[in-house]
């Protein structure tokens, strides 16, 4: 279960992000952000496995305070906790395995893994993760040579690989065509479903915030202003849509993947 | 849309000359140049001036270069006529005919609705060449003419493997002691040896050859040789070896002296004692050798020196190159994280080092490898060293440059991500940092490497050691044969270093 409580982000130029921010990832769920671009999504992200420092506030991931862990508390939380990115954030020179068995270094020695030394288990553990994923047979071509969703698929490997409890997924497909989103949050809802892995996920497209959310939260300038579920969110207007996402928000319809921009 | 054409429109109508049109033209007659600017072409008429003020300005420094020995003006004028009539009379005209076409340009410049055409810059550019070709001194008569004179030595240099190995000779020789001048004590004749060469002299002493006060030539001793035990029938060249070392053959009557052996290998010849100067410190007898010598071929063959000494001085260019790249490389690292930007933006201090090493770098990188050799060659003395030197402090520069940007050019995602999984700093920086960095870096330390080898041998030139050193050398004896082996291997390293670079380039990137 993760808690977050009360959560403030001020940047240093004093943008506010986030703004007391509370809510809570109940094991299991499949929990989706929406909001705005800027509207302190991927901060949000971020502060949970402190990636970015919380400003103020507290989280508290199974019964563990992350805003209090020193550094090598931090790393233990860190690795029970995937975390997948818009860009996949794959190292692009290096191989598709490198990349996914980069996963376990939160649990291998670390100067064995400074060689480029895993145990037999986790190159195994990976090839089975690339297998799942339907990519086993890319696993030697180095990771820019994959098409995107290819690549997104190797960030879930990646993440797979920590044996997480809870995947954190920052606007997994919206640099992916419509097409592709389905496919990767089909991975992810299989993982809910079958590893029963928490997913805590940011998300523009309306179409698949119905499909897959269990949980809807919406935030507006750094502030929770809309929390669903899932039945809230299935029979959800465009009139509500416009309340979270503000005044000039158009819904702009492109079949599949339909999505809420900014003002035009 | 409008309001661009409005614009456009109101460019062409330019507001109207300050004078009347015929004041702009008598105006540029005078100054050239001042009736376009009364015209409100300021840009065109300051354009006119300052070309015709370089152009009169570097024609009267070429007429006093063609000649500089005449007492007044007029007469320099002529005398350069009379040297370049072509040159120095087109120019004149072409200047001439410009100051008149200012005029008519200013005229036309101030009518309204009329302009005064490119044709004013056309001549000024014709002017510029006309005298860009002289001082240049292009010649293409000469360049046409003389140009078999430089087949004797591009021959050589394109092909010269001839050079490359002599033929393997044997030498059969016996000497005898000569005593300058005589004294009581003479030297002890050679001993003899059954069925070895030996030359026996008489006597075995005198005086050598001299010059008397109006340079003639004041004959010394003439010694007679018996020589026996050489091979029969065959040439005995007779060479003198003075104790001060510098062995010569002897010349009489300005040939060598040489002698047929008969069928029993023996000879006998009469010869001058050679005019050697004899420093006057040399007191008192000395003992000379007159040596007599054949020489003969084996039949084998061996590698010149000059293609022993261009691969031996090939290697050392290319270990020069290598470790100057070597030093560079280590110490560009360092320096590159302090000129990265992205790294050097946290406190005002760091900024201050990133600008500091930037600017120095930049310096250093604009000062040619050649004139750091100099430097270097003052600091460590000639030699493949004061190259290393100078090659590693322009790799520093250069490669630090060129690894800074790398740096500024790395992705914060993958390191994020790898944070992420709970990786500790090192694992991060192995595992997201060092596989962005090390292209980038292997593709610039290898052409840069490649670099310093082509660098290493122009280096060489002004004293940093390896083959450029052996090439000048080569080149300021006349040996074109042997500069033409070093060339060669210069460019056969080159090329192939070229093709090896690309291609672990292509591997990395």
């Amino acid at each position: 279960m993760l808690e977050v409580k009360n959560l403030t982000k001020i940047y240093d130029d004093g943008t506010v992000a986030l703004r007391n921010v509370s809510f809570t990832v109940h094991d299991g769920e499949f929990l989706i952000i929406i909001g705005l671009s800027g509207s302190g999504k991927s901060t949000l992200l971020r502060c949970i496995n402190r990636l970015i420092q919380p400003t103020e506030g507290q989280i508290v991931w199974d019964g563990m305070d992350v805003t209090a862990a020193d550094a090598s508390e931090l790393r233990k939380i860190r690795r029970q906790i995937g975390m997948i990115f818009q860009h996949f954030n794959l190292v692009r020179r290096s191989k598709v395995i490198t990349n996914v068995i980069a996963g376990r270094l939160g649990y291998v020695s670390q100067w064995s893994s400074l060689l480029h030394r895993f145990p037999k288990e986790d190159r195994q553990k990976a090839l089975a993760a690339l297998e799942r994923l339907g990519i086993a047979d890319q696993a030697q071509k180095r990771a820019d040579e994959l098409s995107g969703g290819q690549q997104q698929r190797v960030g879930i490997a990646r993440a797979l690989m920590q044996d997480p409890k809870i995947i954190l997924a920052d606007e997994p497909v919206a640099s992916l065509d419509p097409v592709l989103a389905h496919s990767i949050l089909g991975h992810l809802e299989m993982l809910n479903k079958e590893e029963g892995i928490s997913i805590l996920c940011s998300l523009h497209y309306l179409d698949l915030v119905q499909q897959y959310a269990s949980r809807v939260i919406g935030l507006r300038a750094g502030e929770i202003v809309y929390r669903g579920t899932q039945q809230e969110i299935r029979a959800m207007t465009d009139e509500e849509f416009k309340d979270i996402y503000g005044q000039e928000a158009v819904r702009v319809g492109a079949g599949l993947g339909t999505s809420v921009g900014g003002g035009a | 849309m409008r309001s661009n054409s409005e614009v456009r429109r109101r460019s062409r109508e330019r507001p109207p000359s300050l004078t009347p049109a015929p004041v702009n033209g008598i105006a540029s007659l005078v100054l050239p140049g001042l009736g376009q600017i009364l015209a409100r072409r300021i840009g065109r008429g300051l354009l006119i001036l300052a070309s015709l003020a370089s152009i009169i300005g570097l024609l009267a420094w070429r007429i006093v270069a063609l000649a500089h020995r005449q007492p007044t003006a007029v007469a320099m004028l002529i005398r350069a006529l009379n040297r370049r009539p072509f040159f120095i009379g087109a120019m004149l005209v072409g200047t001439v005919l410009l100051w008149l076409w200012s005029a008519w340009d200013a005229y036309r410049e101030a009518q309204p609705g009329q302009r005064g055409g490119a044709f004013i810059f056309v001549l000024i550019l014709a002017l510029f060449f006309g005298l860009g070709w002289q001082i240049s001194e292009i010649d293409l008569y000469k360049a046409v003419t003389e140009l078999s004179d430089t087949w004797p030595l591009l021959s050589k240099v394109l092909w010269p493997w001839g050079a490359a190995t002599v033929q393997v000779t044997e030498t059969m020789e016996a000497k005898a002691p000569i005593q300058v001048p005589c004294s009581d004590d003479p030297p002890a004749p050679p001993e003899e040896t059954p069925g070895e060469p030996h030359l026996k002299a008489e006597p075995m002493c005198g005086n050598l050859s001299d010059l008397d006060e109006d340079n003639n030539v004041v004959p010394g001793t003439t010694l007679t040789l018996n020589g026996k035990n050489f091979d029969p029938e065959k040439e005995t060249q007779i060479w003198w070896r003075p104790p001060t070392g510098g062995e010569f053959r002897i010349r009489q009557e300005r040939e060598y002296v040489a002698v047929q052996t008969d069928d029993q290998g023996a000879f006998q010849i009469d010869v001058v004692m050679p005019y050697r100067l004899v420093p006057p410190s040399a007191k008192g007898p000395q003992i000379h050798f007159v040596i007599a010598r054949q020489i003969s071929d084996t039949g084998a063959v061996r590698l010149s020196e000059p293609l022993l000494l261009s691969i031996e001085r090939m290697v050392e260019t290319i270990f020069l190159g290598m470790m100057a790249t070597a030093f560079g490389i280590v110490l560009a690292v360092p320096t590159s994280f302090l000129a990265a930007r992205n790294l050097m933006s946290g406190s005002w201090l760091s900024i201050g080092v990133y600008y500091v090493t930037r600017g120095i770098m930049n310096i250093v990188r604009s000062i040619e490898p050649l004139i750091w050799v100099i430097i270097a060659a003052q600091w460590v003395g000639l030699g493949p060293f004061a190259g290393i030197i100078a090659l590693t402090i322009h790799t520093i520069a250069a490669l630090g440059k060129l690894y800074s940007e790398a740096i500024e050019s790395i992705d914060a995602g993958p390191i994020e991500a790898i944070q992420a999984t709970g990786a500790t700093g090192l694992q991060t920086i192995m595992y997201a940092v060092v596989p962005q960095m090390i292209p980038p870096f292997v593709s610039f330390s290898i052409y840069r490497w490649d670099i310093n080898v082509r660098m290493s041998t122009v280096v060489g030139l002004v004293g940093g050691g390896g083959i450029g050193f052996l090439l000048v050398q080569y080149i300021r004896l006349l040996n074109f044969r042997a500069a033409g082996i070093a060339v060669w291997f210069i460019a056969i390293t080159v090329a192939i270093l070229d093709y090896v670079s690309a291609e672990i380039r292509e591997r990395f990137v």
